[in-house]
C-alpha cells in the first residue's frame, strides 16, 4: 500500500519537490492564520507545532490536522499532480550550463525557505543560526570526516572569525566607544561585510596553522588534545585582549546577517566545501585518513594535505563565526568553550561521516530538535543525548555517510518527458 | 471506511479543543522568563524560577492581576536559555514574536542578556534582567531595564569602606578573569582603591579561570605581596574555596566582597570560616524585616533553602513589572501600545520599596539604590552593618 | 625559597587529581585504544556518590550508637564509594561502549560525550541546581613550617592517590587479572583466543578508572568541599590531557603527567600574571607535544585510526 502510494513520487524530480514546497508554504501565509484560527490554535505553529504538542497535549489533534492540511496534503497532491510538468522544465533547464540550472533551483530554495520564514521572526532568526550551523558543522567534518582526524578546535577557529568580523565591522562602520568615531559610512559597509567575512575566515586558517603544523609528526589523540589546548590558548588569548574587551564581549555589531545573506554564504559554503572534497584533494584526504603511509607511498604529498584540509576547514568555521557575531550581534569569548564544541561534535557524528548530505542533515536536525523540545527544559538535555547514543549504537558513522553530493544527479529530470510521465 | 471514520475522528477532536480552548479567551497577560536552567549555572535559573512561581501564585490567589480596577489572569511563559547566548536570543525572539509576552524578565548573566537586551529592544518590548550588571545590557537601549546596581557604584562604596574601617592603605584582588561580572567590579574596585590611596596601593591583582577550584598560587603571591586585606568579587560557592584556601595557607588578614556573596549558601559551604568578614549587598538575609523576612520565610518553606541574591532581585523585578503594569492604567488590547505604555511606565517608578532596596529609575535602564555593608556574625548569619547610598 | 616550596606543596594536591583522574583514562585507553569521555562526569557521580555514603555512614553511626570515629568514616567512605562508582564504571561501558565495539572509535568518543551530559543533566534534574557541600570529616590543622604552610588535609590527599596509582601498578604486574589486562593492551585480537575473557576484562579496566576517579572525587569533595553537577567537565576535559601527555596506556607516564599537568598550571601562576595562566600553560603543553609529539611515554604512532 504505501509502495504504491510513493510509486508516482519516485519519478519526481527536486524541482518538482520544490514547486511543492512553495505552494504549501505559500498557501500557509495565504489561509494559514485562518485556519490556525478555526482549529483552535492561537497561532501558526511555529516550528511544526512541536512546543505546541509538548506543552498541550490535548491540541495534538488540531496541530496534526493543521500540519496536514497546509503542508502534506498540498504538497503531495501538487508534487505528484506536477510532477511531469516539473520534469519537463527540469529537463529544458538541464540542457543550459549546470550553473544556471542549478541557480534557479537555488533561487526556488531560497524562495520557499523566504515564504516559510515569512510567517515568523522567530523562524527566521532559527533558520539563519541553522544555517550557520550547517556552515560550521560542514567545515568540521571535512577535517573529522574526510581526514579522520578527531579536532577539538573549531570553537577556537569559530572566535577568531568571529571577533577578526566584529572588529572590523564595528571599527569601521559603526560609531562605538570602544573604537572612535566610524571611518567609514555604514551605507558602504553592506558591500565590504563579505570581505570582513573573508578576512574573518583568513585569520581563522592562520589559527588553523597552528594545529595543522604539529599534525605533520603525529595525528591521533596527540593531535585531540593538540587542538584542544589550541582552543584552550584562544579562549584565554581573548579574555586578555582589552581592546576587545575581554570577558564583558564586544556587542554593537551592524544586523547585516539577515537572511538572503547567510544563505548566500552558506550555498558558498556548501559548493566550495563539495568541490573541495571531490577534487584530487578531497581523495588524498581519504587517502591520508585510510592510511597515512600508504597514501604517502602513493606520492600522495600528505603535508599539504593537511595543510589544505586545516586551512580550508578553518577558513569556513571563521567565515561561519563572522556570521555567527553579526547574527547575534554580539560576542563573548564564553560563547567558544567546550559546551559550543560538544554539540558541533555532536552533529558531525550525527548527521554523518564523511559526507556532505550527512552534515547538512545533522546540523537541521540537531538544531530544530534543539527548538522543538524546549518545553522539556532539564529533560531535552536528557532526550537529546539518548537520541544520540542510539543513533552511534545502530549506525556508527552517522545517519548519512559515505555518500557524495552529486549536484548533476541530483538536478536531473526523472523520468523522460516524451513517456509521458 | 477506515479514512471516513477518521476523518470523522479527527473532525470531532478538533471541534472539541477548539471548543475548549475558546473558552478561555479572556486577554491574559503573558511574561516571559528566560532563565539558565540548565548549562553552566543552573542555581542561577532555579533561583529565577522559582521566584517568579512564588510571584505567580500570589496574583493567583489575588484571583488576577488587578490593573484599573479589572483583573486579567497572568501567564508565566518560562523558556531555558541552556546558559548560552544563542539560545537566550532564540528564546527572546520565540517568546516576543510567538507567544507575544507583555514583559520579559531576563535573562540573568550578562553572556546572555546583552544579547537578548538587543532583540527586546528591536522589537520595543520592556525588559528587565535582575542580575546583570554589565553596563552594555541597558546602554542606549531604552527598553531594556535592570533591577540590580552597577559595577561602577559598588567598587568606590567598598574601597571606602575599607579605607574608613581600617586604615588600610594596601589591598589585594582576587577575581575570575574569564566572568565579567567578578571583572568589571575588580576593575571598579581597582580604580577607586588607587584614586584614594595612590597608584600603586593594589599590591596584587590576581586571577583565575571559571570553574577553577584551587587558588593557592595565586593565594600564595597574595600573601606575599604584603596586602593587608583581600577583596574578591566572587560567587558564594567560590568564596568558600578562596576562604577557606587562604586561612590554610596562614592568611590572617580581612576578606572583603561584593553583593555575590549575598546567599546563604556562602556560609553553609564556607564555615566558620567565613565568620567576621564583611560585603557589600543588595539586603540582609539576617536581620531582615518586614517585606524582606516574609519572602526569605516563604521561600525557604516553599523550596528548603534560603533565597540569594538571584531569587531576590527576580522577585523584585516582578513587581516592578507589576507595578509597571499596574501605572499604565489600563491595558487596551493592542500588545504594541501596551508595551509601549508598560515601558514608560517603568521608567517613571521612583522609590519602589524593593526587599533588595530602594530603586528609583531617572531616565535610563538602572535604577539607583543603595548598597548595604553587611557582616557575617559569629553565628554565620548576615548582619546589618552600614549602608550606602548613592 | 619558601613561595617556592609552598607552590611545591600546592602542585602536589593539584597534581594528584589530575593523576588520580588521568589513570583511569588510561586503563581504559590500554586495552580500547579509545578515551572515556565520560570519565570527567564519573568523577562527578563518584563525589555524589561519596557524600550519600558519609551522610549514610554519620546518620548510622548516630543511630546505632556505635561511635566510629571520623577518619574511619572517611576510610569506609572512599572504599564504598570505590566500590559502588565501579558499577556505574560498568554500566557506561555496557550501554555506551560495548555495542560499539567494531565502531569507529569516534563514533565511541561521541556516545561517551553523550553519556556525560546524561549525567549531568540527569543529577541537575534529581537533586536540583543546589551545589552540594562535602561533610567536613577531619578538621583542618594547618602546620607552619617555616613559611610554608602545609596541611593535614594536603598531606593525606597527595600520600593517599600515590598510594592508589601504586597500587594500581602493582595490581597490573603482579596479578593474574593484570596480566591478561597488559596482554590485552598488546593484542587486542589474539589474546580472547586463548581463553582470556574478554569483556570481562574490558569490565574491570571501566571498574578500575572508575573506582579511581571516585577516590579522586572524595579526595577533591575534601580539599574544595563545593559540588556540583557541572564540576566534572572541564576537570576531565584537562585530565584526558595529562593522560595523553603521559603516553597512551601507561600508569607510570600518566601519574607522571598528571603531576606535571598540575605544577605547570600552579607555576605559570605564580611566575606570570595569573590573568595568563590559561594561555601560558597550554602554549607550554602544545610545544612540548610540537617536540614529543607522542608523550613522554608513548611508542610513536604508526597504528591507524580505526575508522
Amino acid at each position: 500500500m504505501a509502495g504504491n502510494l510513493w510509486k508516482p513520487y519516485s519519478r519526481v524530480p527536486l524541482l518538482g519537490w520544490f514547486f511543492g514546497a512553495l505552494v504549501a508554504v505559500t498557501l500557509e501565509r495565504l489561509a494559514g492564520a485562518p485556519l490556525a484560527q478555526f482549529l483552535g490554535l492561537q497561532k501558526i505553529p511555529v516550528l511544526f507545532g512541536f512546543s505546541d504538542m509538548l506543552k498541550t497535549p490535548v491540541s495534538i489533534p488540531n496541530v496534526l490536522l493543521y500540519l496536514l492540511a497546509v503542508y502534506v496534503v498540498p504538497a503531495a497532491a501538487v508534487t505528484r499532480l506536477g510532477a511531469s510538468p516539473a520534469n519537463g522544465i527540469a529537463a529544458a533547464l538541464y540542457r543550459f550550463p549546470m550553473a544556471v540550472t542549478a541557480a534557479v533551483h537555488l533561487a526556488l530554495l531560497y524562495a520557499v525557505l523566504h515564504v516559510w520564514a515569512g510567517a515568523s521572526d522567530y523562524r527566521v532568526l532559527v533558520l539563519r543560526l541553522t544555517l550557520i550551523a550547517v556552515m560550521l558543522t560542514l567545515s568540521l567534518n571535512v577535517i573529522n570526516g574526510y581526514m579522520g582526524e578527531f579536532s577539538c578546535s573549531h570553537p577556537g577557529f569559530m572566535a577568531l572569525g568571529a571577533y577578526c568580523a566584529s572588529v572590523l565591522t564595528i571599527g569601521l562602520f559603526v560609531d562605538a566607544e570602544l573604537f572612535g568615531a566610524a571611518s567609514l559610512s555604514p551605507a558602504l559597509g553592506r558591500f565590504l561585510f563579505p570581505v570582513a567575512l573573508v578576512l574573518g575566515g583568513l585569520l581563522a586558517s592562520f589559527g588553523g596553522l597552528f594545529v595543522a603544523i604539529p599534525s605533520f609528526r603525529t595525528r591521533g589523540d596527540y593531535l585531540a588534545i593538540i587542538s584542544l589546548a589550541f582552543l584552550f590558548i584562544v579562549k584565554s588569548l581573548i579574555e586578555n585582549l582589552e581592546f576587545v574587551r575581554g570577558p564583558r564581549g564586544l556587542s554593537g555589531q551592524p544586523d547585516w546577517a539577515d537572511l538572503p545573506t547567510v544563505f548566500l554564504w552558506t550555498v558558498l559554503c556548501v559548493w566550495s566545501v563539495n568541490n573541495f572534497v571531490r577534487s584530487t584533494i578531497g581523495k588524498a584526504l581519504n587517502a591520508v585518513r585510510d592510511n597515512e603511509m600508504a597514501a604517502d607511498a602513493m606520492t600522495v604529498d600528505t603535508r599539504k594535505t593537511k595543510i589544505a584540509a586545516f586551512l580550508f576547514g578553518a577558513f569556513w568555521a571563521g567565515v561561519a563565526g563572522g556570521l555567527f557575531a553579526h547574527v547575534m550581534r554580539y560576542v563573548n569569548p564564553g560563547n567558544f568553550g567546550i559546551q559550543n564544541l560538544a554539540e558541533v561534535l555532536a552533529m558531525v557524528y550525527f548527521g554523518g561521516l564523511n559526507s556532505v548530505y550527512g552534515s547538512i542533515v545533522g546540523a537541521v536536525s540537531i538544531s530544530l530538535l534543539g527548538e522543538a523540545l524546549r518545553p522539556l527544559e532539564i529533560f531535552k538535555w536528557i532526550i537529546i543525548p539518548l537520541l544520540l547514543i542510539l543513533v552511534m549504537i545502530f549506525r556508527p558513522t552517522g545517519l548519512i555517510a559515505f555518500r557524495d553530493l552529486d549536484v548533476a544527479s541530483l538536478l536531473k529530470p526523472k523520468a523522460n518527458p516524451g513517456e509521458g510521465g | 471506511m477506515r479514512t471516513r471514520s477518521w476523518v470523522a475522528v479527527c473532525v470531532l477532536a478538533g471541534g472539541l479543543a477548539f471548543f475548549l480552548s475558546g473558552t478561555v479567551q479572556a486577554q491574559t497577560i503573558k511574561i516571559g522568563i528566560n532563565a539558565e536552567l540548565t548549562g553552566d549555572i543552573p542555581k542561577v535559573g532555579e533561583g529565577t524560577k522559582y521566584a517568579a512561581q512564588m510571584w505567580l501564585d500570589d496574583v493567583r490567589a489575588a484571583g488576577g492581576l488587578a490593573v484599573k480596577g479589572k483583573k486579567y489572569p497572568v501567564e508565566l511563559i518560562l523558556e531555558d536559555n541552556e546558559s548560552k547566548a544563542e539560545s537566550a536570543v532564540k528564546a527572546a525572539t520565540k517568546m516576543i514574536t510567538e507567544d507575544g509576552v507583555l514583559v520579559m524578565v531576563g535573562p540573568q548573566a550578562s553572556k546572555q542578556a546583552v544579547p537578548a537586551g538587543g532583540i527586546a529592544n528591536n522589537y520595543k518590548t520592556p525588559m528587565i534582567t535582575p542580575w546583570s550588571t554589565n553596563p552594555d545590557s541597558t546602554k542606549n537601549r531604552p527598553y531594556v531595564f535592570r533591577a540590580c546596581f552597577l559595577d561602577p557604584f559598588q567598587g568606590p562604596v567598598l574601597a571606602n569602606f575599607i579605607t574608613s574601617e581600617f586604615k588600610f592603605k594596601k589591598a589585594a584582588v582576587l577575581y575570575d578573569v574569564a566572568s565579567d561580572y567578578p571583572k568589571g567590579l575588580a576593575e571598579f574596585f581597582k580604580k577607586a582603591w588607587e584614586g584614594l590611596h595612590g597608584p600603586g596601593s593594589v599590591v596584587a591583582y590576581e586571577s583565575f579561570t571559571t570553574k577553577d577550584t584551587d587558588f593557592s598560587s595565586q593565594l600564595t603571591k597574595i600573601k606575599n605581596s604584603g596586602a593587608q586585606v583581600l577583596f574578591t568579587p566572587q560567587y558564594y560557592n567560590e568564596v568558600a574555596l578562596i576562604v577557606q584556601q587562604a586561612h590554610q595557607l596562614g592568611w590572617k588578614n580581612p576578606i572583603v566582597g561584593s553583593d555575590s556573596w549575598g546567599s546563604a549558601e556562602t556560609v553553609k559551604l564556607c564555615g566558620k570560616d567565613c565568620y567576621g568578614l564583611f560585603f557589600s549587598t543588595h539586603y540582609a538575609a539576617a536581620g531582615a524585616t518586614g517585606a524582606t523576612k516574609a519572602f526569605i520565610d516563604r521561600y525557604k518553606a516553599k523550596y528548603g533553602y534560603v533565597p540569594d541574591d538571584v531569587a531576590a532581585l527576580t522577585w523584585d523585578a516582578m513587581h516592578l513589572v507589576q507595578k509597571a503594569i499596574q501605572d499604565t492604567g489600563g491595558l487596551t488590547g493592542d500588545l504594541k501600545k501596551d508595551r509601549e505604555n508598560v515601558r514608560a511606565a517603568m521608567g517613571r517608578i521612583k522609590k519602589f520599596k524593593g526587599i533588595t532596596g530602594e530603586m528609583t529609575f531617572s531616565g535610563g535602564g538602572d535604577p539607583s539604590k543603595c548598597a548595604v555593608i553587611v557582616r557575617i556574625s559569629d553565628k554565620g548569619q548576615f548582619e546589618f552593618y552600614k549602608s550606602a547610598c548613592p | 625559597m619558601a613561595v617556592f616550596l609552598q607552590n611545591l606543596v600546592n602542585a602536589l594536591q593539584w597534581g594528584s587529581f589530575y593523576a588520580l583522574i588521568a589513570l583511569g583514562y588510561s586503563m581504559v585507553y590500554s586495552i580500547l585504544m579509545l578515551f572515556n569521555f565520560a570519565h570527567g562526569d564519573i568523577f562527578m557521580v563518584g563525589s555524589y556518590i561519596g557524600v550519600g555514603v558519609s551522610m549514610a555512614l554519620i546518620a548510622l553511626s548516630a543511630w546505632g550508637n556505635v561511635v566510629l570515629p571520623n577518619w574511619l568514616i572517611l576510610v569506609l567512605t572512599i572504599l564504598f564509594s570505590m566500590f559502588l562508582t565501579s558499577f556505574v564504571g560498568m554500566i557506561v561501558e555496557r550501554v555506551g561502549y560495548r555495542p560499539l565495539r567494531n565502531a569507529p572509535r569516534a563514533s565511541a568518543a561521541i556516545t561517551g560525550l553523550m553519556i556525560g551530559i546524561i549525567l549531568e543533566t540527569g543529577n541537575l534534574a534529581l537533586l536540583g541546581a543546589r551545589r552540594v557541600s562535602f561533610p567536613s570529616l577531619i578538621a583542618t590543622a594547618t602546620y607552619d613550617l617555616g613559611g610554608v604552610f602545609v596541611t593535614n588535609k594536603k598531606i593525606m590527599i597527595v600520600l593517599v592517590s600515590l598510594l592508589l596509582a601504586l597500587a594500581l601498578h602493582q595490581f597490573v604486574r603482579r596479578t593474574k587479572w593484570g596480566m591478561a589486562i597488559r596482554a590485552m593492551a598488546f593484542d587486542f585480537s589474539v589474546v580472547p583466543l586463548m581463553g582470556v575473557p574478554l569483556n570481562r576484562m574490558i569490565a574491570l579496566t571501566f571498574a578500575l578508572g572508575s573506582a579511581l576517579a571516585a577516590a579522586a572525587g572524595i579526595l577533591f569533595g575534601v580539599a574544595y568541599p563545593v559540588l556540583d553537577p557541572y564540576m566534572g567537565i572541564l576537570f576531565g576535559w584537562k585530565a584526558f590531557v595529562a593522560a595523553i601527555l603521559g603516553g597512551r596506556g601507561s600508569i607510570m607516564g600518566a601519574t607522571l603527567a598528571g603531576f606535571l599537568l598540575g605544577f605547570t598550571e600552579i607555576f605559570v601562576a605564580m611566575i606570570f600574571p595569573s590573568t595568563l595562566r590559561d594561555l601560558i600553560a597550554y602554549s607550554i603543553i602544545l610545544l612540548i607535544l610540537t617536540v614529543r609529539p607522542h608523550g613522554f611515554f608513548g611508542e610513536p604512532y604508526s597504528a591507524r585510526l580505526r575508522l
